[in-house]
């Protein structure tokens, strides 16, 4: 049963999620996205910085731990763009449910042979240039905007997960049941998914559109504004003078799985 | 000239037999209820695995028609004229299933109330979009091709039978792009997926429709021709070889891969997961003993037919399922040449809720069958060939 405060704060955020959907809706066609190339710069020596430190204090030694013993703490890392990220984008988590956790960044550990060292950084959609997901949607419901930020349209997708099995890096997750029962807190910003439906990180475009439409030079998604280390760069990659285009230019930076020719908007660097 | 008629359809026995798929229909649609009401937490899937039972019941219901179609057109396309005893009963049946098919796919999509947006916004580049037009273009060919059945308009027929088989093929080509094309998973992305989804569609409509034609001669008390069922049961083995050469080839082109040795091993050796035993038991096995029981003189009889039929028909469900599940379960290689965490292999299993919308989809198809067989001439009086 629904309580009376509950369903007061359904009809408040759907209100809200009405409107804001209408504003994004006038904000998206108000300018010219072309103009922009949203990417992401993943600098691994912070990350991996933060997340040993994030260990250290729960007192983790990373190495010392089984395979399923990673793989659950991994599960359950909430380092601040993670935690951020949850809570701004409206994620229902499971930690004891692992079958239907939904995320939108997951942190990766990674390391080239068995003697090195762990890496850590945060995985989460590559905007790809090419996206996989886009190419199989059977009604167009995940688009590419101009400014490259892959979209899942919910109104239109059926929720038949072909982009899930077809995404490259397992970024998109699947509402398996009510995401409403998962949910502490509601961010009225955010459309509040169904259950069936896909989702993914879409670089916080509610929150850049609204900042650029304010008028903010630098807009920029939650878990790069947290971050305590600086870690995550983002910007346009359009614009020579940002911060993102002279790392992506001038310094080592790689993209997952690049074989595959999708190129990632997210780059990584010294991973 | 063959003489269709319809049967009685009086008896208990018929009507028992209809009750029971009609049961089993309810169970499944009572499966897909609680589907739609507490989401598909109730299946088996998972993040990992969002594609299961339900994926591969799309492609077995789609194939089991599309392998009906072309056996109906036998008589048809290729003149073999005695085979025409089984062209209307076998139509009927490809367009029962086809609409289990498309059922199916309703049943898996976790947004049912938007179905129709597949057919008003077509994206070019999604196999899909083009099964959309493929299914649906694919029953009316299929309606058309047995009312001119029906008419006994010899040129339409054959030429829409050509027609019914170059679709029936197309369609299920488009089937198997849905995961042939995908190249983002170490055991997808084959090209022999296409050509073997034909052959095993083949065989698993003959492998249903030999059972269910033996039964229903055999209960309407019409003499039927076993040398006729013989050439049919003979046409499945031997597809069923080919279909075990497929398997040997794929299994080898993805092996030869060294990034694909893990993914390799989980799916054909690790007995730890469901994936091995199904492709080991199931596929291969079913498809091995089909083929054994058909080369004993048992096979030659009407048990034996109509076991190696029901094997084979499992058999290519389990082939179905090991094409989309091991593939998911095994973890995508996202940080390529570096070993990375979280690294862990989802077994699948499918709950109970996925087994009864399967089977209650294909109880519907065979109840449309019986109920076809009462109100349409879609039965021959004599299925035996007459001597000259
Ligand atoms: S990472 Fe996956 S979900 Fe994101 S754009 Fe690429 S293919 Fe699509
Ligand atoms: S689940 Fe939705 S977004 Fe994904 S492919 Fe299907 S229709 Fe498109």
């Amino acid at each position: 049963m629904t309580s009376r405060r509950e369903f007061l704060v359904l009809l408040a955020t759907s209100t809200a999620a009405i409107a804001t959907g209408k504003a994004m809706q006038v904000t998206s066609t108000d300018v010219d996205l072309s103009k922009y190339e949203w990417a992401m710069v993943v600098q691994v020596d912070k990350c991996t910085e933060c997340v040993n430190k994030l260990l250290e204090k729960k007192g983790i030694k990373f190495d010392e731990l089984s395979l399923d013993k990673q793989n659950e703490l991994l599960r359950n890392l909430r380092p601040p763009c993670v935690e951020a990220c949850d809570l701004a984008n409206n994620v229902p988590r499971m930690p004891d449910n692992p079958r239907f956790d939904c995320y939108m960044i997951r942190i990766i550990a990674a390391k080239a042979t068995e003697d090195a060292s762990w890496r850590f950084f945060p995985l989460m959609c590559q905007e790809c240039e090419h996206p996989a997901c886009v190419e199989v949607c059977p009604t167009k419901a995940s688009y590419k905007r101009p400014d490259g930020i892959v979209v899942v349209d919910l109104h239109r997708c059926i929720g038949c997960r072909y982009c899930m099995v077809a995404c490259p890096y397992n970024a998109r997750t699947f509402t398996f049941k009510d995401p409403l029962e998962d949910l502490k807190k509601i961010n009225p910003e955010v459309p509040i998914r169904k259950d069936g439906v896909p989702m993914k990180c879409e670089f916080c475009r509610w929150l850049i559109d609204m900042e650029r439409c304010e008028g903010v030079k630098n807009p920029k998604p939650v878990c790069v504004q947290v971050c305590p280390y600086n870690a995550l760069v983002f910007g346009n990659l359009k614009d020579p003078n940002s911060e993102v285009s002279k790392i992506v230019r001038t310094s080592k930076v790689i993209r997952l799985r690049g074989g595959l020719g999708t190129d990632p908007k997210v780059f990584y660097h010294n991973l | 000239m063959v003489e269709f008629k319809k049967i009685d359809g009086r008896s208990n026995g018929y009507w028992l037999i209809c009750g029971i798929f009609f049961a089993l229909m309810i169970w499944g649609f009572y499966a897909w209820y609680l589907q739609l009401v507490y989401g598909h937490c109730v299946t088996g899937l998972s993040q990992r695995v969002p594609w299961g039972f339900g994926t591969a019941a799309i492609c077995y219901t789609i194939g089991a028609s599309a392998g009906s179609l072309i056996v109906s057109a036998l008589s048809g396309v290729f003149g073999k004229t005695e085979f025409k005893f089984f062209s209307r009963s076998a139509c009927v049946f490809a367009l029962a299933t086809i609409v289990a098919a498309m059922l199916s796919i309703m049943q898996d999509i976790g947004n049912p109330e938007n179905a129709l947006n597949v057919l008003m916004h077509y994206n070019p580049t999604s196999v899909f979009s083009w099964n959309s037009f493929l299914y649906s273009s694919y029953f009316v060919i299929g309606f058309v091709y047995l009312m001119a059945q029906f008419g006994e308009k010899y040129r339409i027929t054959k030429a829409l039978a050509v027609l019914a088989v170059a679709w029936a093929v197309l369609v299920h080509s488009g089937t198997g792009g849905i995961v042939g094309f995908v190249y983002s998973t170490d055991l997808y992305h084959s090209s022999l997926t296409i050509p073997m989804f034909i052959v095993s569609a083949i065989v698993s409509g003959l492998g249903l429709l030999i059972p269910i034609w033996l039964l229903t001669f055999k209960w309407t008390n019409r003499p039927l021709d076993r040398n006729l069922m013989w050439v049919l049961a003979k046409i499945m083995g031997a597809l069923t070889i080919l279909l075990l050469y497929c398997f040997a080839a794929e299994a080898l082109d993805t092996a030869y891969i060294p990034g694909n040795a893990g993914a390799i091993h989980m799916a054909l050796f690790d007995f730890r997961y469901p994936y091995a035993w199904d492709f080991w038991v199931i596929q291969v096995g079913g498809c091995l003993l089909t083929v054994l029981i058909l080369l004993t003189p048992w096979g030659k009889t009407d048990w034996g037919m109509g076991i190696a039929g029901f094997i084979v028909a499992i058999a290519v469900y389990g082939e179905r399922y090991s094409l989309i599940t091991p593939g998911l379960g095994y973890p995508k290689d996202l940080v390529p040449g570096m070993i990375f965490r979280p690294f862990w292999i989802v077994p699948y299993y499918p709950s109970w809720v996925e087994y009864a919308e399967i089977i209650g989809l294909m109880s519907m198809a065979c109840l449309v069958y019986c109920i076809g067989l009462k109100i349409f001439a879609i039965l021959p009086e004599r299925g035996e060939v007459e001597e000259e």
